[in-house]
């Protein structure tokens, strides 16, 4: 019976590549493929806002915001038969399983209890080969602190506020080619971004940044971008 | 001198942090730059693809495949900003220039077209 609801857009999904699918109705994937196979979930994506309304299997935010940016980014800078692996979970930090242990914090009235966790969401991890002989490696997880706060006033009235704080740890690694020529950057990268290299037969240039995720969702993928920026400075050609 | 190498290559930019040519066989010139510019780059009008996004106002959706190649220019701009690296920006546009100069240091024969050639060795620079 219920199957004759939304049926129009059931059968659109059904239509879609595996993983919008995957997408729709768990938030996620892990999954390597070549460049032309991201390309058509790409295209499968641009159909969705046109074939589903339904709130319930609206995307994720971050697949057009973020996902998707850096599927088409990457794929630029691959060769055909390479290998472009992303493991997406995009259920959030409230999702089971990514919460850690509470503890209890001191309070004084009208404060009865403040309890305090932190989840821990690893929500996108990337590996390309790309076409320079490099490989790159980004991993964005975001560690969420919450705290749960019980009010009890004078007259009796409960109230629970609970607040949250998101840092957000950006890593971005790149495996340079074997042989390739390595060269310090002219300028240093900027103070929120750390970066270590180490020598070896293949160099490894790694750029971390931790933020405070209060800044619009929508400069994620410039922030994700800038990091990896850092790696690829260290093997710019120069005149 | 044989016909192959009479064949000028397709000098339209691909990539977005490891930049290179095309290499195609070049088909046409763009009309508005004059780029030579293969069949598979080359727009409706015959325009590369930097002079079509330019006149389009660039792809506005990240599905667009065009997307990544538009986005290319402004994001190096305001990575260099964030950088303060003038550098890092110029070196792309010194880049693109090279594709002008057939004996400039940004100038490079073999193209990037053969998926899988396997070959990493002078098709492509880093950014």
């Amino acid at each position: 019976m219920l199957a004759v609801f939304w049926r129009k857009q059931r059968a659109a999904i059904e239509g879609f590549h595996p993983l919008h699918q995957a997408l729709v109705h768990q938030q996620g994937f892990s999954v390597s493929l070549p460049p032309a196979d991201w390309r058509a979930l790409v295209a499968s994506l641009a159909q969705h806002q046109a074939h589903v309304k339904r709130r319930k299997w609206r995307l994720p935010e971050r697949v057009p915001l973020v996902l998707v940016p850096l599927i088409q980014v990457l794929t630029e800078d691959m060769r055909g038969k390479a290998t472009l692996s992303i493991a997406a979970d995009l259920r959030g930090p409230d999702a089971p399983g990514k919460a850690g242990p509470q503890q209890r914090l001191p309070a004084r009235r009208p404060v009865r209890s403040v309890a305090q966790w932190y989840a821990v969401d690893p929500w996108l991890r990337i590996r390309a080969e790309l076409r320079d002989g490099s490989v790159l490696d980004v991993e964005v997880v975001d560690r969420v602190r919450y705290r749960k706060i019980h009010k009890v006033n004078s007259r009796g009235k409960h109230k629970w506020k609970t607040k949250t704080k998101t840092v957000r740890r950006i890593a971005v690694t790149r495996r340079i080619a074997k042989g390739a020529a390595v060269a310090r950057p002219s300028a240093p990268p900027p103070r929120w971004i750390r970066t270590r290299v180490k020598s070896g037969e293949r160099t490894v240039v790694q750029a971390t940044a931790k933020v405070l995720a209060n800044y619009p969702e929508a400069q994620l993928p410039q922030q994700i971008l800038q990091v990896s920026t850092e790696t690829f400075r260290w093997t710019r050609r120069t005149a | 001198m044989d016909e192959e190498d009479r064949v000028t290559p397709c000098d339209v930019t691909t990539g977005f942090f490891v930049l290179g040519h095309c290499g195609r066989p070049a088909v046409a010139g763009c009309p508005s730059c004059g780029k030579p510019v293969c069949a598979h780059h080359a727009g409706p009008d015959g325009l590369c693809p930097e002079c079509a996004d330019r006149l389009a106002g660039g792809p506005a959706s990240p599905y667009d495949p065009r997307w990544a190649r538009g986005y290319r220019r402004t994001y190096y701009s305001e990575s260099s900003r964030a950088y303060n690296d003038t550098t890092w920006y110029s070196s792309f546009d010194d880049y693109d220039r090279g594709g002008f100069d057939a004996g400039g240091d940004y100038s490079f024969g073999g193209g990037d077209f053969g998926d899988g050639d396997g070959d990493f060795g002078g098709d492509f620079v880093d950014s």
